[in-house]
């Protein structure tokens, strides 16, 4: 029993001191709530912590190759603390003239007595957040960062930099209506339609106010990372859509033009390669500001006698031989006359020598004449080609087309001739080229597709793969009578000029008279727009592609004289781009006997990569440390590739490991892009090197 | 009595359970409303994520619980030889090649089950029963040095000196727990001064070593932490300026479950300054009833052990309410800014796994030696009752 009472006392001792720990708890509890409370509580008052946004990095866009479209670069506002701690009145006053004019040298807006006057405005009101510069880029803030005064830093010297992002178009213009942008007023393109994709999510970091505008990051982790906006592969080729845009432009300016568009689609996929837009702005100068392939749906012209036709080959009413009555060219329906924009060379012609030539005349009668008891018949037909639906794009803003219902209030005698030859009906020339594509691909309709993939640092996350709109449009009789008049007009019709060709093309011209919401068709005042939508090469079509040129206003506004030499010239583009087009019989034989491509690198590693393969590199010089080879002749040569230090090196056709080692050492920020060899590299080799400058390099 | 099945499946003492009730519930709420960054960093936003986790370790750690308070105490003494063999090599292991957080390999992954695990949990409940074993055994000649006193002090200083390079406050506390079941079980006092002086002097040795060959590992850490506490340079501390801001938020009553603002502000406010959110959201009140929570769960061990015939029921059942409260004092001392920082996280409250898992099985162990108690207490009344 002692020994329970021994143990007892301890253990009453080891409450006692529980209980006092306790109590010292709460007696510090109520000293921080009670004496210093007030302290504590003004202290969380004033504390100026906040979460600030972090901006994520939005994802790039690229071409169907990989070359980078747009992006985000960084961009900085320069500010300056006048009362910074270094700049006394001494430093001030002895930096500020020269401050002043390597300001105004740097970014010439302004003279250096404007800029003086304004700093030292600003220095005497004790402004510590004093604008000098917006939107300044990177190379840009480098040489500020050794400007007078603001060379002694941040705390010292008060430069203060905030960074922003901005979007970047790697190819200017080049289909930037169609990439797009979200920062107008009204965000268009495939930024627009994949920003929830790109924009990523925006993370979160706790940020304390030291002094001033001057925040710091409270932990060293952000309380949220943020999430890199996803990748977006488009279809667009670059080197197309270059051709596009040029001999748009180079038309556009010859003809006077108001406005144009060129949009290329594969056939089988709805891939669009490229889609040019250009206008006319105050200064004449031709920009892309509007999407017109897409949005801009209008009387379509010509281009939709084809499908005129084909309603009534479906309908088993007329066939390509049929001969009809076109007399000297002019008709009059209700009192109100159509004619031919070219006498007719006969009388009477065929229904395929009238689409050929384009006679108004000649398939309004044969559309009239068969469907006047039942135009109900004839618009049924042409609505289950889908002309009167919408696409249903990866892009928002798409044009409604528009086709006459019998119903219609306006509908009247006069409608049923005039929508036959294009009028009163309303189509973007992306509708009307999806039709001529259906037609092409044997009457499958494919939705065109802008964006193939979406990626995230690389990874494929997402791919939309071709969608059929519609399944057949026509039966294969159709089609194949289609497929011979369009070829036809190349041949012997209105786009003759297209005839000497190394592949064939099939088409169709188009000339439509715009009306004027002034002038209505008033003869005097008259626009045009001038149209070629087609496919080739015509046997096996690969491409279909369509040319709207608006009111060209010189004398020449037929679609086939203004439209199908942009035609041509693009599709002499993809033609000589694209091998598989013209079949080079050799193409299998030549794999095997050339040699193995060989990434450019260092030629110890060559020499022992290839004598493991039984082969041999011709040297150059076998003393060079970084070669370069040459497969083509029977024997490779490895030619050397020097390196010179403050010189950006070439690295095309290296590895990245090569790649990154070489630009790395030479003091450059790099920036990587795909995987595979460099096929680009954004700064020219033997360019002068900067340190800390950035390059961006494409693998592929 | 009304509730029979309360008496069939829950035996000990039902006051004990109430109070493991009352702070799993306070553990709850508090962790679901200071989980909110931790949610929005980890689980975009998903607070419910960390409140159905912490549930479920806290559903387990009750079942943990009720699973060894079934178990018969004296169990317990031949077990906690085993479970120390155990330890020592699990503790090795995590000090070589441990889950690093925060800079301390504190953690293992257990194999196959991807569950982290904090060895130095485990160990200390081994180590405590173990010594309540000792002391028990050795009840005769305690005041021996050779035969009572190194026995027990060796696996004492072998285990805390595996845990110290980790954790020290850990190993701080478990040691100082130790000196005290020792100084409760009768241990000469002259040998506790002595060994308590030495570990001062050790613990100044391995310092200065590490110091000096340059692997400072966890001693910037601490060296940090115990000037920030010494100084008055506010700019870095942080953390216990925070916790004061919560603290003086808080008032009387609290701004009410849910309402934290230094939440936010706080690090670990799930964890190490659970209390501090506490006391924010439910008042100096708050505070108050969570001390007093402990407090009278030591008590009612104390109550239950006048009953105990057995040395090793009573040293077992001290050692292990001893060593909860004692952490949780400390926990909040921290939290009040009376003790430096330590990462010590508050028993059965604070968010962790293996925290609550190790507080329960040492609460089911205290129920065990209460039921054993109250089962012998019973007999005796009955056979009172025959005579």
């Amino acid at each position: 029993m002692e020994v329970k009472k021994d143990i007892l006392w301890r253990i009453y001792l080891a409450f006692l001191l529980i209980c006092v720990m306790g109590l010292a708890i709460i007696v510090q509890i109520v000293r921080i709530q009670f004496v210093q409370g007030d302290e504590w509580r003004a202290k969380q008052d004033s504390m100026t912590l906040s979460f600030e946004p972090i901006e994520a990095s939005r994802g790039n866009i690229f071409s169907d190759d990989g070359s980078l479209l747009a992006t985000s670069v960084p961009i900085y506002d320069i500010r300056f603390d006048t009362r910074a701690t270094a700049v006394t009145d001494e430093v001030f006053n002895a930096g500020v003239d020269s401050l002043a004019q390597a300001l105004a040298a740097l970014f010439k807006d302004k003279s250096w007595q404007d800029y003086h006057h304004e700093i030292k405005e600003a220095r005497a009101e004790r402004n510590r957040y004093y604008l000098l510069q917006r939107n300044v880029s990177f190379s840009e803030l480098q040489q500020l960062k050794k400007f007078p005064i603001l060379r002694m830093g941040r705390n010292k010297g008060g430069l203060i930099v905030d960074e922003k992002n901005m979007r970047q178009l790697s190819f200017g213009h080049l289909a930037s209506r169609t990439i797009g942008t979200v920062r107008d007023i009204k965000p268009v393109g495939v930024e627009a339609s994949f920003n929830s994709d790109l924009q990523g999510v925006g993370g979160q970091r706790l940020m304390q106010r030291i002094s001033g505008n001057v925040k710091m990051p409270v932990r060293d982790k952000d309380e949220v990372e943020p999430r890199d906006g996803n990748d977006l592969m488009t279809t667009l080729d670059i080197n197309i859509q270059d051709v596009a845009e040029h001999s748009l432009e180079q038309h556009l300016r010859e003809h006077n033009a108001d406005h144009g568009c060129a949009v290329l689609m594969e056939v089988s996929t709805g891939a669009i390669k490229a889609i040019a837009n250009l206008s006319r702005n105050k200064d004449g100068d031709y920009v892309e500001n509007f999407n017109y392939a897409i949005a801009e749906a209008s009387e379509p012209g010509s281009t939709f006698k084809l499908a005129s036709l084909m309603a009534a080959f479906e309908d088993g009413l007329v066939d390509l031989n049929d001969s009809i009555n076109v007399g000297n060219g002019t008709s009059v329906y209700f009192g109100k006359k159509m004619e031919d924009a070219h006498p007719p060379k006969s009388p009477k012609l065929s229904v395929q020598q009238a689409f050929e030539s384009s006679s108004n005349v000649g398939i309004s009668r044969v559309i009239y004449q068969r469907y006047l008891k039942n135009p109900e018949a004839f618009i049924s037909r042409l609505k289950s080609f889908g002309l009167s639906e919408k696409l249903g794009l990866q892009i928002e803003g798409e044009g409604q087309p528009f086709i006459k219902s019998v119903t219609d209030k306006s509908w009247s005698g006069l409608s049923l001739p005039w929508i036959s030859i294009g009028y009163e009906s309303k189509l973007t020339p992306l509708q009307t080229l999806t039709f001529y594509n259906a037609v092409a691909n044997n009457g499958r309709m494919v939705r065109p597709m802008f964006v193939s993939k979406v990626l995230n640092h690389g990874k494929v996350i997402r791919e939309f793969s071709t969608q059929v709109i519609r399944d057949s449009i026509a039966s294969p009789q159709v089609l194949a009578k289609a497929h011979t008049m369009l070829e036809g007009v190349v041949q012997h019709g209105t786009a003759s000029m297209l005839n000497k060709s190394p592949y064939k093309i099939a088409g169709k011209t188009g000339t439509a008279q715009i009306f004027n919401n002034k002038y209505g068709y008033d003869k005097e005042h008259m626009t045009y727009q001038a149209s070629f939508v087609g496919y080739f090469p015509a046997d096996k079509p690969k491409y279909s592609c369509i040319v709207v040129v608006y009111a060209p206003s010189n004398d020449v506004y037929y679609g086939g004289a203004v439209a199908a030499p942009i035609f041509k010239e693009i599709a002499d583009k993809v033609y000589s781009n694209h091998l598989d087009m013209n079949e080079s019989p050799s193409h299998t034989d030549s794999l095997i006997l050339s040699n193995p491509l060989v990434k450019a690198g260092q030629q110890k590693d060559l020499h022992k990569v290839l004598g493991k393969l039984n082969l041999s590199a011709a040297s150059e010089n076998p003393d060079a440390y970084w070669v370069s080879v040459d497969s083509r002749a029977d024997q490779m040569k490895a030619n050397e590739r020097k390196t010179i230090v403050g010189l950006v090196p070439n690295v095309v056709g290296m590895g990245l490991k090569d790649a990154l080692y070489l630009l790395e050492n030479a003091g450059l920020n790099v920036q990587i892009n795909g995987k595979g060899w460099v096929t680009r590299q954004s700064i020219q080799a033997g360019t002068k090197i900067r340190r800390g400058q950035q390059i961006q390099i494409e693998l592929s | 009595m009304q509730a029979t099945w309360l008496d069939k499946y829950f035996k000990g003492d039902r006051t004990i359970w109430l109070i493991v009730f009352i702070l799993s519930i306070f553990s709850l709420l508090a962790v679901y409303s200071s989980t909110g960054t931790l949610a929005y960093k980890f689980k975009s936003g998903n607070t419910e994520y960390y409140l159905m986790k912490h549930l479920s370790i806290l559903v387990l750690g009750l079942g943990l619980m009720y699973a060894a308070h079934a178990i018969k105490y004296t169990y317990y003494s031949r077990f906690s030889t085993i479970a120390l063999i155990l330890s020592l090599p699990l503790l090795i292991l995590t000090l070589v090649n441990g889950t690093n957080l925060n800079e301390a390999s504190r953690w293992i992954t257990l194999p196959g089950m991807n569950i982290t695990f904090q060895t130095s949990d485990f160990a200390k409940l081994a180590l405590i029963m173990f010594v309540a074993r000792m002391l028990s055994k050795k009840q005769d000649e305690i005041k021996s040095f050779k035969s009572a006193f190194l026995p027990i002090v060796l696996p004492v200083l072998g285990v805390c000196a595996l845990i110290l390079p980790a954790n020290f406050s850990t190993a701080a506390v478990l040691f100082i727990s130790c000196c005290f079941l020792m100084f409760i079980g009768r241990i000469n006092m002259k040998y506790i001064l002595g060994l308590g002086g030495i570990a001062i002097i050790c613990f100044g040795l391995f310092v200065v070593t590490m110091l000096a060959i340059g692997k400072t590992g966890r001693i910037d850490t601490w060296k940090a932490r115990i000037e920030r506490f010494t100084s008055d340079d506010n700019q870095d501390n942080y953390q216990t300026d925070q916790a004061k801001i919560a603290i003086a938020g808080g008032g009387l009553f609290g701004r009410f479950p849910g309402n934290s603002k230094a939440r936010n502000y706080l690090p670990h406010p799930y964890s190490d300054f659970i209390y501090a959110i506490i006391v924010e959201e439910y008042g100096l009140i708050g505070g108050i009833l969570i001390i007093f929570l402990y407090i009278w769960l030591f008590f009612r061990v104390i109550r239950f052990i006048h009953h105990s015939p057995m040395a090793f029921g009573t040293l077992l059942a001290i050692g292990c309410a001893f060593s909860l409260v004692f952490q949780a004092m400390i926990n909040m001392a921290v939290a009040v800014n009376l003790f430096p920082v330590t990462g010590q996280p508050l028993p059965m409250l604070s968010m962790g796994g293996t925290s609550i898992w190790f507080t329960s099985i040492s609460i089911g162990v205290v129920l065990s030696v209460s039921r054993q108690v109250e089962k012998e207490k019973k007999e005796g009344g009955q056979e009172l009752a025959a005579a």
